[in-house]
């Protein structure tokens, strides 16, 4: 596994044109780790070993070797990590935030973009929230843990599904020594 | 950012030497005045050409970078650009289903049918603007000698004039019930459509004209708006289609569509706890479009529904109700013809599922209890001409969804009919939807 760690202004991070952004990757982190002193880039790359791992325990492919974590701390002490990410909805791309704590529970979720036209309801906390606290042990499933919104099935599912990869990867990555 | 701090601070320095410089203009001779003006112009300009070098920078970025993210949205810093799916500005779907149907009594009937093929597109123009259109074909192949039809199901375009306040102009569905914005074979239980959303509620029902769709931070969707509507001159009381569904045979989806008469709709749907959807619509507009002789009659379509998804379960109940206003006069003209046109029509079911996962698999065996009845009500024409009211149609529908993954679903059910029992009948079909 490869790491690199780049400091990152935050202010440095660009405003996204998207008229359907809600909230911007820079206020996402702060908003989910109001406490942290510091942010940086950890940029992670999955050996084969790892992928497999990551796709056992998700239950779904790891989709890619290199994935993007920023680490909260205050302190120099780790707090936790934000991984940014994108699912396809029904037709379209649903750019979302997940923070996991050290202990490797989710400690939040935000959606930054939603484009489609239906089931903006992934929006709500009161859907958002039922990640909260849980664990790559899950079973972080729509239908069974994850309530579904009606009409908006397939982004519920893919979501919950990415959300279910990240921990898995940060997890897999925190076992490996990659994050602190 | 850093660029335009680094300009701001640039130009912060130019005006503080300038305030700087000034006193001492006082105490200058005339050739060093002179030179200091000379100097403070050039400075003045160059700051001048900075702003504008800026401001072109600037322009220039915000016009790049809109449909750069368009296409890749996930270009932040530390987006996981490289592990994102793939996004373009033009998406092609499809949805569709094959179905057998087998009456159990009745052998000879069984049949089947490529029910309907759709292919359709999204593509967006720029981030508040997108089309949507959908092309189906029903019954596989369409010619004067065979019984296909082919279809524009939608053509819209939306735009979004705030993150949670859109319009659209077009050919859209109607916001009504649990299936018609929500059709694919993927979203409901059963090989069928319901009864309730086929014979009261016309699904896929689709009229042209404009809507606004909010959506209310609490969970609350509203939609409202103007469209084409029925046509009740398209009445045919020699058929018996206007018995299987009244509105499905006066509905005009905007073929040559008569539209003297427009008609207005407003559906509201509550979705702000997880797991539960309770909504209600209602559409109402003129049906006669002026025609001369004929007596002004409106039709009237309301519905109340709501869906909770516990865990695995899965429950849904509806109800919709139906009326046409003065149709004494109309049907006056149509006695002695099969079918007269109903002053009032409703259904309601209720249904349960339970959702097992096998791995990738899923399977949801499922009831569903409804009635329906297409002619519940009939305007009085006097004695011995006035239809009798039909009775309510039950039927019982059980049996199960085998997902093979998101998008391809295998159907199997039985249906008992109540009132026709000559109509039970076994069900397989297969659907997807991309």
């Amino acid at each position: 596994m490869r790491i690199e760690v780049l400091p990152i202004v935050l202010g440095a991070l660009p405003a996204s044109v998207w008229a359907v952004d809600y909230v911007s990757a820079s206020e996402a982190e702060a908003l989910m780790f109001p406490q942290a002193d510091e942010f940086a880039t950890v940029n992670l790359r999955l050996d084969n070993a790892q992928l497999q791992e990551v796709g056992k325990r998700a239950g779904l492919p790891a989709r890619s070797a290199q994935w993007g974590v920023r680490v909260a701390r205050r302190a120099s002490s780790p707090l936790g990590y934000v991984v940014v990410d994108n699912v396809i909805g029904k037709f379209e791309l649903i750019t979302y935030a997940v923070a996991v704590g050290t202990d490797g529970a989710i400690r939040q979720i935000e959606i930054l973009s939603y484009r489609e036209s239906h089931g903006g309801e992934v929006r709500l906390p009161a859907w958002r929230k039922q990640f909260v606290g849980k664990t790559v042990a899950g079973p972080l499933r729509v239908g069974d843990d994850i309530a579904n919104i009606s009409g908006a099935t397939l982004s519920c599912t893919h979501v919950t599904d990415g959300v279910r990869r990240i921990v898995a990867v940060l997890q897999v990555a925190h076992e490996a020594g990659a994050l602190p | 950012m850093r660029h335009h701090r680094s300009g701001l601070n640039t130009l912060g320095q130019m005006f503080v030497a300038t305030a700087l410089a000034l006193p001492l203009v006082v105490h200058a001779d005339e050739a060093e005045l002179t030179r200091r003006v000379e100097k403070l112009s050039n400075e003045l300009e160059a700051v001048k050409a900075e702003l504008a070098k800026m401001k072109k920078e600037h322009e220039q970025g915000a016009v790049q970078g809109a449909p750069q993210q368009a296409t890749k949205p996930a270009e932040t810093p530390y987006t996981n650009t490289e592990a994102a799916p793939g996004s373009s500005d033009t998406v092609l779907t499809s949805y569709g289903e094959i179905n057998y149907n087998r009456p159990r009594k009745a052998t000879e009937n069984t049949v089947a049918d490529l029910r309907r093929a759709v292919i359709g597109l999204q593509h967006r123009f720029d981030p508040q603007t997108k089309f949507a259109f959908e092309l189906e074909s029903e019954h596989a192949v369409t010619s004067a000698e065979d019984p296909g039809e082919v279809e524009i199901e939608q053509a819209f375009v939306e735009h979004r004039l705030a993150p949670s306040f859109a319009v659209r102009g077009g050919l859209f569905l109607i916001p009504t019930g649990l299936l018609n914005e929500s059709h694919e074979p993927t979203a409901y239980y059963g090989v069928e459509r319901n009864f309730v959303e086929t014979a009261i509620i016309p699904t896929t029902w689709r009229e042209g004209g404009f809507q606004v769709v909010g959506e209310l931070g609490s969970g609350l969707t509203l939609q409202g708006g103007i469209t084409t509507g029925f046509n009740l001159n398209k009445w045919d009381a020699t058929s018996t289609e206007g018995q299987e569904s009244p509105l499905g045979s006066i509905h005009q989806e905007l073929a040559l569509a008569s539209a003297r008469d427009l008609s207005v709709f407003a559906a509201a749907n509550y979705r702000g706890v997880p797991g539960l959807l309770v909504g209600s619509s209602v559409f109402t507009g003129g049906a006669t479009h002026g025609a001369q002789g004929v007596t002004k009659s409106r039709v009237t379509l309301w519905d109340l529904h709501a869906r909770w998804t516990p865990g695995a379960w899965d429950f849904a109940a509806l109800y919709a109700r139906g009326t046409i206003s003065n149709t004494a006069a109309f049907n006056t003209t149509l006695v002695g013809n099969p079918t007269l046109v109903p002053a009032v029509f409703d259904g309601s079911y209720v249904q349960a599922a339970y959702r097992l996962r096998f791995g990738n698999y899923g399977v949801a065996p499922f009831a569903r209890l409804e009635y329906f009845n297409t002619g519940k009500k009939y305007d009085a024409i006097g004695a011995g001409l006035t239809p009798a009211p039909l009775p309510n149609e039950r039927v019982i529908t059980t049996g199960l969804n085998f997902d093979i993954n998101q998008h391809v679903v295998v159907k199997a059910d039985m249906q008992w009919f109540r009132q026709v029992s000559a109509n039970n009948r076994f069900n397989l079909g297969l659907g997807w939807s991309f």
